[in-house]
């Protein structure tokens, strides 16, 4: 393949590569990229094989600028959506990304999971609470059905006010753990 | 004391100094553009000349693009007597400022690390002797 092919060949993969990014930084990002290719390979008389091979893949390029896009989007959000997708990146990352990802999961659950027994205790307040049985706890949250006669609830009206608070708590502090997370990564994404 | 140099795909002889600079190349990225613009290949040839930061070529351009979408740069087009355009990229005072802060941060940190093992160092050399 003769050189300029080979140059092109590049830069529409990249391209391509690029898709969610705005098509005018995506044409700024491919620009700048073969004017690294020529001067490099002219500066240091590199083939323009080598040049592209110290470049790394095309698509591997286009992921660390997608990533850096979604990790900075995510990191200024405070949706819940695109914290998971900024998370779920991280994950790919490292042991550290994966421990983010479980700890997005599991309070964006359990406080989901809180708010909506606030809610249900409104709409279906017979089935929703939190039930004790000769001082065990037999059942908490939202059920379907009945429970054993000598089961009473201990928490009433009140388990709105506690749920509402605990479970938007754990909204704030994981959405505050996961937007730290992902500024904290972008500051250590090179690759030496 | 010599430091080594770090391979170019990331394989690191030791994956706690290779930790240890990726922490600095944000810092290292934004230090070389103090003194006026360069363009992605004068500051990965610049990082490598002066700081022995050895970046994958690759990895450079993401993070400038990052800096200066996060207002630490600025850029232009700039055209070359290479017979193209080059993007050359210069701080802006946002960048200068956190610069500053991140080179105080650092400076007050090392001083503090560097009397800490400064017997460790001490004794290596007497080992040495």
């Amino acid at each position: 393949m003769r050189e300029e092919e080979q140059i092109e060949s590049y830069l529409n993969t990249l391209r391509v590569s690029l898709g969610p990014i705005a098509i005018g930084d995506r044409e700024e990002i491919v620009r700048e990229i073969a004017a690294h290719v020529r001067d490099s390979s002219e500066q240091s008389g590199a083939s323009i094989e080598t040049v592209l091979k110290r470049l790394g893949p095309a698509e591997k390029l286009a992921r660390e600028y997608r990533d850096g896009l979604l990790i900075r989007r995510a990191s200024r959000s405070f949706s819940p959506v695109l914290l998971l997708r900024g998370a779920l990146r991280l994950a790919t990352r490292g042991i550290s990304g994966v421990f983010v990802l479980f700890t997005a999961m599991f309070g964006y659950l359990i406080g989901g999971g809180l708010l909506i027994v606030a809610f249900a205790k409104c709409f279906a307040p017979g089935h929703t609470g939190v039930w004790v049985e000769n001082g065990r706890l037999v059942s908490a949250g939202a059920i379907e059905y009945g429970l054993s006669p000598h089961a009473h609830e201990v928490l009433g009206y009140w388990i709105i006010p506690l749920a509402l608070t605990l479970g938007s708590l754990l909204f704030i502090a994981t959405t505050w753990i996961i937007r730290s997370s992902l500024r904290l990564s972008q500051r250590v994404q090179a690759r030496l | 004391m010599a430091k080594s140099k770090l391979t170019i795909d990331g394989d690191s002889p030791d994956r706690w100094e290779a930790q240890l600079r990726k922490g600095a190349v944000e810092m290292a990225a934004l230090a070389s553009l103090w003194n006026g613009r360069l363009y992605g290949l004068e500051v990965i040839r610049f990082l490598a000349d002066i700081s022995q930061l050895q970046l994958a070529e690759g990895t450079v351009y993401p993070i400038l693009n990052r800096l200066k979408a996060e207002g630490m740069l600025t850029s232009e087009w700039v055209e070359a007597e290479a017979g193209h355009p080059r993007k050359y990229y210069c701080l802006s005072d946002a960048g200068r400022l956190r610069l500053r802060q991140m080179a105080e941060a650092w400076s007050s940190f090392s001083q503090g690390l560097s009397r800490l093992l400064e017997p460790v160092l001490q004794k290596k050399e007497e080992l040495n002797a």
